[in-house]
């Protein structure tokens, strides 16, 4: 399927008052020139007429494939579908999810509904933080540190009501956890929308701009379950067997503790770059291109998830080097 | 681009097609199609009461519609879609979110049926006794008793979209969100899994009177045999009309020649006896636009055929018909 023809999908997560309702409110309201579908959870008493709101149910269905962790947004298959069949062709969907809902099942149905996958694409999972607050609700609630995690985009808000060096802790907090999302800091949520909406983040290409500085960083964290990433760089090629199987297993095995993966591969025997991301166990992997010329192949891969350290990754990893 | 078509239903020598932008249009031979406009977004469903059609769309409203386009709001949801219809005996029913309502005849009132989750298909068996409702998890199987109506569920882990009761009425088959169909034998709530489709089933129909349930979703119309003691169990299916390398997206009933039409992801449409010996026909070739609606008038004198595209071919159907268009 042409890329063009799929709608991008935005996932809007965050805490209650974190600022969901400004950015909607937002997106709905001004001039943007473009045609953008809303679908919400009891949208609130601002009561907003436009019939691009679709007013859905969070449903969370199991599929009956034998996976237990693959759980789908069994609403979101339905009204992508009808969304469709339109008339207008929409310039993007934003789908948003209540404070407390765990963003992967969102993610998951892009990649295991073959028509939502034809037809729409998820572009990013933008999670809006209140600066002022995401300190204590990272201590308090679990699901706060998993929408950080899963983000490609944090918009941090409400940063006119926090001093400096509170903002500098804040943001290394949301480092900590995810190094790879980009950090937009507002206030009342008046970032522009192109950096919000229609971003093509989940592209595999974009997994080639993971900065190779955080990468080589080490990770250190204060308890197990907290959410941390770990990286690690290989200049020998892979073997892509092994690396199959190995990683294959893992996700199986241990996917639904590893929220979000990528990587760029160097495969023995392959020509092209080797690039993949994955959201628990769900995997999105092609080939993506030559190697820039005079730059040295290697590969590297994040993960960031609970418990990551007691998984063997770096065995696993290192084992899957070419002989 | 035009609004993709999203349903055609057979109403005696007229066809009602459903679009993308809400209108419904009228095809009768002979004449020139009708434009109604019914909903605001998208005709999301239809079935046939009578000589009127009943559509339910995206803008939350639920419509009756005579023939000469008469609009009629039977309820109205607000912001929730009205996601499936059906009707038998003069009775009908809607589903919006996890609620299905029913109006039978002597009553205004629906009746109003809830589930545990949002309704993916709902169908009356041939008497209208009973209503199917499938949902997350399996059916919920409603018997109308004297005045009430009592449920019983039939389990099956998953989610259930499209449900069809045989003709017969000893079986309910299912479409389920994996690329599988289930179905339940009534007498004893014994399971038939018919799984290995390579693509979501979109569509299905009862064929013949020893019925065979026709399915979308393979290369080819895959017609499972509903016949004997225990139907399908243990049996393979009739596989007609290949496809070659196109999924068949939509399959519609030509009882009276015991057929099938089969239209495919590519808008190539078939037709073929349910056997697997005979050749198909080639009814419309490759347009590059997705097969989502076949119906054919009850003389059988012309066929419809709908793509994603919104082109509509309209057609006699037997020798002769060389009166083909494109609308």
């Amino acid at each position: 399927m042409d890329n063009s023809t799929q709608v991008p999908v935005t996932v809007l997560t965050g805490f209650l008052g974190a600022g969901k309702t400004t950015l909607l409110n937002r997106i709905l309201t001004e001039r943007h020139g473009k045609r953008y579908a809303v679908i919400v959870n009891e949208f609130g008493e601002e009561g907003i007429d436009n019939d691009l709101v679709v007013d859905a149910d969070e449903e969370v269905f199991e599929m009956n494939n034998g996976c237990i962790c693959c759980t789908v947004r069994g609403d979101l298959i339905r009204i992508l579908s009808g969304l469709m069949k339109r008339a207008d062709q929409l310039d993007a969907i934003i789908v948003e999810t209540t404070g407390l809902a765990d963003p992967a099942p969102v993610a998951q149905t892009f990649f295991v509904d073959q028509e939502v996958a034809d037809r729409t694409k998820l572009d990013a999972i933008v999670t809006v933080a209140d600066a002022v607050h995401l300190d204590t609700q990272l201590e308090e609630h679990h699901e706060a540190e998993e929408q950080i995690a899963f983000a490609d985009v944090v918009l941090l808000n409400k940063t006119d009501l926090i001093e400096g060096d509170s903002l500098v802790r804040v943001e290394a907090r949301i480092r900590k956890i995810n190094p790879y999302a980009k950090i937009i800091r507002t206030a009342r949520c008046a970032a522009p929308l192109e950096e919000i909406v229609g971003l093509n983040a989940f592209s595999l290409d974009r997994v080639l701009e993971v900065e190779p500085d955080f990468l080589e960083s080490d990770h250190d964290h204060d308890h197990d379950d907290d959410i941390t990433s770990v990286s690690f760089v290989s200049d020998t090629p892979l073997d892509f067997e092994k690396f199959q199987t190995w990683f294959g297993k893992l996700l199986q095995t241990r996917g639904q503790d590893i929220l979000r993966s990528k990587g760029i591969l160097d495969f023995e025997g392959f020509d092209d770059r080797y690039v993949f991301q994955g959201v628990h166990m769900l995997m999105d992997g092609s080939p993506m291109g030559a190697w820039p010329e005079g730059k040295p192949r290697n590969s590297r891969v994040v993960f960031i998830g609970r418990e990551i350290d007691n998984m063997g990754l770096k065995e696993g990893f290192e084992a899957c080097k070419a002989a | 681009m035009d609004a993709p078509v999203t349903g055609a239903v057979s109403l005696g020598d007229c066809i009602a097609v459903g679009f993308g932008d809400g209108s419904v249009r009228f095809f009768r031979p002979g004449l020139a199609h009708t434009v109604t406009r019914a909903h605001e977004g998208v005709v999301l469903c239809m079935a046939v009461d009578g000589d009127h059609l009943l559509t339910g769309g995206d803008d939350g409203r639920f419509l009756r519609i005579s023939l000469d386009g008469m609009v009629e709001e039977i309820a109205n949801f607000g912001t929730k879609w009205v996601d499936c219809v059906t009707a038998s005996h003069g009775q009908y029913a809607c589903s919006s979110g996890r609620t299905a309502y029913v109006w039978s005849k002597e009553k205004t009132n629906a009746i109003v049926l809830e589930h545990v989750s949002t309704v993916g298909g709902l169908a009356f068996d041939e008497k209208g006794k009973r209503l199917a409702v499938a949902h997350y998890g399996g059916v919920t199987l409603w018997e109308r008793k004297e005045r009430r109506w009592k449920s019983s569920k039939l389990v099956w882990k998953g989610f259930h979209g499209a449900v069809t009761f045989s003709p017969d009425g000893k079986y309910i088959v299912t479409a389920m969100q994996e690329n599988a169909l289930h179905g339940w034998r009534l007498r004893d709530k014994g399971d038939l899994a018919m799984s290995g489709y390579p693509a979501k089933i979109k569509s299905l129909c009862w064929i013949g009177d020893a019925p065979h349930l026709a399915t979308s979703g393979a290369n080819e119309a895959i017609c499972w045999p509903f016949d004997g003691k225990d139907g399908p169990l243990g049996r393979a299916p009739v596989c007609v009309a290949d496809g070659g390398k196109q999924i068949a997206t939509c399959v519609q009933a030509l009882s009276e020649e015991n057929a099938v039409f089969a239209g495919f992801r590519d808008g190539a449409v078939l037709l073929s006896q349910l056997d697997e010996s005979k050749d198909a026909i080639v009814l419309k070739g490759s347009s590059g636009a997705e097969v989502t609606a076949i119906a054919v008038t009850a003389s059988l004198s012309h066929v419809l055929i709908g793509d994603e595209k919104g082109h509509i071919l309209w057609s006699t159907l037997w020798a002769g018909g060389s009166n083909a268009k494109s609308v």
